[in-house]
Order: structure tokens, then sequence, then C-alpha cells
């Protein structure tokens, strides 16, 4: 891997939006909420046959795997910090410019994590449990089409840096 | 009085290790890319050997991924979980 890490472009706009789904996600996973089929999505049962395996399981390493979680959306909110904006909004100009994103080798994972992770989300959201589920005029799923479009593009962008 | 040492020995003795299998189950959610590059980068498999994986769990609806120890197999399937993929334990025999 190419030690400078790898980089990305984007338009400021979706820098933006990012860093919105990425605070939002923070927010679920200190909610920790069992009744969320979403915290549950990303808190799996390895034991669906057996309640007490399933149990032990949970208790030994939800907490942790919900902490690990945390620590990876923290990173990407941090290197999203440029793209926080609070207030006015911004002009078209200033929305549409393109600016580099560079991901530090040893954070790439943590951003395919999270990346993945608020799909995972959304998904769950929208009760995605076909491959064909799709609703074009339900804009929730541009959002998802578009993380997994960004998702692609990181994931290629890895291996490319890998091989270089 | 068994020493603790010599207990231990006693008990791997009579529970021989029986293999336990992490599988990997089919999701709409996560990319094709996506699940190549965490079996190549987490176990280690070869681009064809992890690509092989993740299209038996796209076509077939799940893979064992991996097979050992149940405690070594709890911990693959908690980082599979990290990644977001939908992982349980099973023994092999089942």
């Amino acid at each position: 891997m190419n030690p400078a890490g790898i980089s990305t472009s984007l338009v400021r706009l979706e820098g933006i939006r990012l860093a919105q789904l990425v605070g939002e996600f923070r927010e679920l996973l200190a909610t920790a909420d069992e009744a969320d089929e979403a915290i549950n999505r990303l808190t799996p049962n390895p034991y669906p046959d057996d309640a007490n395996a399933a149990r032990e399981f949970a208790d030994g390493t939800r907490t942790d795997l919900l902490d690990r979680r945390g620590a990876d959306a923290l990173t990407v909110h941090e290197a999203l910090a440029e793209f926080r904006i609070v207030g006015d909004e911004i002009s078209e100009e200033e929305a549409l410019r393109v600016q580099d994103l560079v991901v530090a080798p040893q954070d790439v994972d943590a951003w395919l994590r999270t990346l993945n992770a608020i799909r995972l989300v959304i998904a769950s959201r929208l009760e995605i449990d076909g491959e064909d589920d799709h609703d074009p005029d339900d804009p929730r799923y541009g959002v998802y089409d578009w993380l997994g479009y960004r998702l692609e593009l990181l994931i290629q962008a890895a291996e490319d840096a890998e091989t270089r | 009085m068994a020493t603790p040492e010599l207990d231990e020995i006693t008990e791997l003795r009579a529970a021989p290790l029986e293999p336990w299998q992490v599988v990997v189950w089919n999701d709409p959610v996560n990319l094709m890319s996506y699940v190549v590059r965490v079996f190549r980068t987490y176990f280690g498999y070869s681009s064809d050997h992890a690509t092989s994986l993740m299209l038996a769990v796209h076509h077939e609806g799940r893979a064992i991924v991996a097979t050992g120890p149940r405690e070594t197999m709890e911990v693959h399937a908690q980082a599979m979980h990290d990644y977001g993929l939908w992982a349980t334990v099973r023994k092999a025999s089942e």
C-alpha cells in the first residue's frame, strides 16, 4: 500500500452529506438500542439455533463490537471535519467545488466498515430484503445507491494503491 | 491433589477438539467487491479463493469461510460482524 494512503475526489456537497450521515450513525451507535433492527443487523447472532450460546456470545462481545464501530466512525468523522458546516447554506459554486479526500493506509478499513455499516442501516430502514428491492421514487434509495458508489470507488482506490 | 497444569492436560485429553465452522450468509446489501476484499485481507486468502467464496455466498446463499477450534471461529465471526457480514458459528458435524 502506498504510504501516502489513498486519495479520492468528491464535490463538497457529497462531503457535507457524508459528514451528516456519519454524525447520525454515531448517534445511532450511542443508543445501542437492542430493539432497533438496524443495531441488530450490525450485531448479528452467530448462534441462531442456540439461545444460550447466543446470549453468552452477545453478553461477551456486543458492547465491544459497538465500541469498535464507534471508534471506526470517529476516525471517519474526524477526517471529514472540514465538511461539517453549521448555519448558512452554501452557494452552488461552493457546493460543487471538487475536493480531494486522502485516507491514510491505517484508516482504510475504518472507512470501508463505516460506509458499509451506514448502508446496512439504511437498508434496514428501507427493509431491503432481496436483490430487487428498489423504489426509484423513494429518495432514500438515492442516498443508499450513492453510498454504494462511494464505497466501490474507495475499494478500487485501496486495491490500486496496494498494487502500485 | 493434582496441580492445575495436570488438570488442564487431563481435560484436553477428555475432550478432543471438534472442528467448528464460520458460515457467511448472503445478504442483498454488501457489495461483491467488498466481500471479496474482506475475505482476502482478513483471512489472507488469494483473490481467486476469496472470489469463489463470495460467489458461493451469492449464488448458494452461504459459504464456509473457516474451520477450526470453536474459540478461534468465534473470533473470526466477530471480525466478520465488524465488517458487516452476516456470519454464524456451528459444529462442522452439523
